[in-house]
């Protein structure tokens, strides 16, 4: 048992509670609150520290490419529709150790395939900490990543096969999801039930690469009738989508905007995350650019540059706690500080969205203090 | 020539000692610092209230190819490599550079008032970078200095390239016997034009020679154990060098002090692999700095972009280094290794008028933010 005592508390949900406490008993939050107590618990001063919920990089590559080794875990660049990989079977648990997550404050990542299929398989939600693999895995069949980025015609294209263009990603797509529906449903393929379930019975939500205007706009356009539930990743240049993001109330998961530049090559307006903010969509941060992703440090830079551009602090520790959560379907464990959800937090002497001198003074998964 | 009067901000002076920061003006006069002191006046002049913001001098990039990577088409250009020799010394930046490049504006815009930009390191001896402020719209005439260095690579770079080709080098050791050949021929060439023997022209030879008479330094990319065979070769032809990346310094520290060398650390946030990104350690621009080495934080924009400056420095205060510490690794530290501190890098009279003005704390503030930036005393930028 922990009691970690009087701190700030970010609740994750927009709540800040001052001078308060965190009791975490096993592997969860048992209380939060103001002068609690508990006898045995092993005290932890937090004064002058603030608590936040482990933060949440909902599509990561790290921990699925397999590094070093020819081919990447996370690529299965041979058919440009696999809905039906799981990405559980390419988690490297070292990889996600090296990385030292902790250090910035990211304790789950949800493992996700490349941008180099139009569907790339299921994502894996993995804590980040070293632990053993069933502790670590939250949820598998989280969400189907897919993809509608230059990646893919770069891939195929090259080979002179379907989509070597824009608009053949879009019809290898639709398709592929009217194949599916037509099959008898004794005789779909696995890849063919999968998109059954993901696209008529929403069970799990989709994350779909976009990141131009063509790119976007096209695949809200051909989602306007679909039930699933749909999240933007990279969408760099979103702002210029803004019209249709907000009607349809796609989450967007920000890709890593430090990465090549892209805030000045896409002459992105990050302070349009603000009308985002106020319509209700759901928005994350991600390591990530085009499929790849980049060390932790770059998590916090892109939470920092949604400051810089205008959106309140405590909305962009929400974008990086409880957003993800939803997205990925693990609100019930994750994302905020409330009894009852895994113990998963940091200890920071500041608040890293909005000083660079913060920094973690310890970390928390499973409530054992990993550091 | 307008005078320009910045009025009762606190100044980052950048200078050594006590009393760096304070309370106090600036005048500016034809392009240069013409007065800087707790109370300036001055009536004909154009007075800018920097009352409660911080005045500081333009910030420096050390380490970018900004324009030679060319990120502005639909698919990216690359200018920055010619990976046709290992040796290709005499490739003058210059000439690669998109003085276009949206990622200028965002420079000056942010503070960034001037940049190394350098060839790319897909060769040993990759090429000649050079020195230039961020506004304009002519390089040539945005250069203040070239060659600035002599940029050499180590490590995975020029051998993928040329073992790709199946061409010398395609390994480790191979690349340090480039290194050293290169070197011995130079130095041999050099000798000769000392001499007044007469040779061949050789235009790879000649842009090395000013590294090994002292001139210039050489840029060497370098990270991890690689860092030993650069400080080898480096110390053995006595030439004044600085490592660029630098990942996994704290493994190297006491080599790096003893060879006395310069380090440009950056850009940090790639991921940790086995391998040249095993260890990116930042903390190490602390213990570096404790122990007197000149440290840079440079960002190898666009790689990572302009704007991750900041970032960058913040890391460095995230592990420890002080602000004003920090500052200095983007001002008056890479002006030094560039030998330009006679122009660059601290408020002082004389120097450039490359000044920015700031709200809020750079490298401590996450929302820090310019609102100002003059150019050799222009105002090319205001919030």
């Amino acid at each position: 048992m922990y009691l970690i005592k009087n701190a700030t508390v970010h609740i994750g949900n927009g709540t800040v509670l001052q001078q308060s406490d965190v009791l975490v008993e096993g592997k969860v939050i048992k209380e939060v609150g103001k002068n609690l107590s508990a006898e045995g618990a092993e005290v932890i001063d937090a004064s002058g520290c603030e608590v936040f919920p482990g933060f949440i990089d909902p599509v990561s590559s790290i921990g699925a490419m397999g590094i070093p080794g020819r081919y990447l875990d996370n690529n299965e660049a041979t058919n440009p529709i696999t809905p039906e990989m799981n990405l559980r079977y390419s988690m490297d648990p070292d990889e996600v150790n090296r990385q030292e997550f902790y250090k910035s404050g990211i304790t789950t990542v949800g493992l996700s395939p490349t941008n180099n299929n139009i569907m790339g398989g299921q994502i894996a939600v993995c804590k980040t900490a070293p632990q053993k693999m069933k502790e670590r895995l939250v949820k598998e069949h989280a969400g189907l990543k897919c993809s509608v980025t230059s990646s893919v015609k770069e891939t195929y294209g090259s080979r002179d096969q379907l989509p070597k263009t824009k608009m053949g990603i879009f019809f290898l797509f639709a398709e592929s999801l009217r194949k599916a529906r037509a099959e008898k449903e004794e005789k779909r393929t696995e890849a063919q039930k999968v998109i059954c379930d993901v696209f008529d019975n929403a069970s799990m939500p989709l994350f779909v690469a976009a990141s131009s205007k063509t790119e976007i706009d096209g695949l809200l356009h051909l989602m306007e009738k679909e039930k699933v539930e749909v999240n933007l990743v990279d969408g760099f240049c979103f702002a210029d989508s803004l019209k249709q993001i907000k009607e349809q109330k796609v989450g967007l998961v920000l890709g890593n905007v430090n990465n090549c530049s892209q805030i000045a090559k896409n002459g992105m307006d990050l302070s349009k995350l603000c009308e985002l903010v106020e319509n209700g969509n759901r928005i994350a941060f991600t390591n990530s650019n085009g499929g790849y992703s980049e060390g932790r440090e770059v998590f916090i830079w892109s939470a920092i540059e949604a400051y810089r551009a205008g959106v309140p602090a405590e909305e962009v520790v929400r974008m990086m706690t409880e957003h993800p959560a939803h997205m990925l379907g693990i609100q019930d464990r994750v994302g905020t500080l409330e009894a009852g959800k895994d113990a998963d937090l940091s200890v920071y002497t500041a608040n890293p969205v909005t000083s660079y001198a913060a920094k973690v003074k310890h970390s928390m998964v499973n409530g054992e203090v990993i550091f | 020539m307008d005078k320009i009067l910045i009025k009762g901000g606190t100044l980052y002076t950048m200078t050594d000692g006590e009393n760096n920061i304070f309370h106090g003006d600036v005048l500016v006069e034809n392009g240069k610092i013409a007065q800087v002191a707790p109370e300036i006046v001055c009536e004909d002049a154009q007075v800018i209230d920097a009352n409660g913001n911080y005045v500081l001098p333009g910030l420096i990039d050390a380490h970018t190819h900004i324009g030679l990577f060319d990120f502005n088409h639909d698919s990216s250009v690359d200018d920055a490599n010619e990976m046709t020799d290992p040796v290709t010394a005499a490739m003058d930046a210059r000439y690669s550079i998109n003085p276009k490049a949206r990622e200028l504006k965002v420079a000056y815009e942010h503070g960034i008032t001037t940049m190394l930009f350098t060839p790319g390191s897909g060769n040993v001896f990759c090429g000649q970078a050079i020195v230039a402020k961020t506004y304009g719209d002519n390089i040539f005439e945005m250069t203040i200095k070239a060659p600035a260095a002599v940029k050499i690579a180590l490590g995975g770079n020029p051998k993928n390239t040329y073992g790709d080709m199946k061409r010398l080098p395609m390994t480790r050791m191979g690349v340090a016997n480039v290194l050293w050949e290169t070197f011995r021929k130079a130095k041999e060439y050099l000798d000769k034009q000392n001499r007044g023997e007469e040779q061949d022209y050789d235009a790879n030879m000649e842009a090395i020679i000013p590294a090994l008479k002292g001139e210039i330094p050489c840029k060497i990319h370098c990270t991890q154990y690689d860092m030993i065979t650069a400080i080898e070769v480096a110390k053995a032809y006595g030439v004044k060098f600085s490592l660029e990346h630098a990942w996994g310094a704290t493994d190297y520290l006491d080599e790096i002090v003893e060879s006395g060398c310069d380090i440009c650390y950056g850009p940090i946030a790639t991921y940790r692999s086995p391998g040249e990104r095993r260890k990116v350690d930042v903390e190490a621009v602390k213990m570096l700095d404790d122990r007197g080495v000149n440290v840079a934080m440079i960002t190898d924009s666009p790689i990572l972009s302009e704007e991750s400056l900041y970032h960058h420095i913040g890391e460095a205060v995230r592990e420890g280094v002080s602000q004003e510490r920090a500052v200095r690794m983007v001002t008056i530290n890479p002006a030094r290794q560039l030998n330009l501190d006679d122009r660059l890098g601290s408020l002082e009279v004389g120097k450039d008028a490359d000044i920015v003005i700031m709200k809020g704390k750079l490298g401590l503030d996450t929302d820090a933010k310019v609102l100002y930036t003059m150019v050799d005393g222009k105002i090319v930028y205001q919030a």
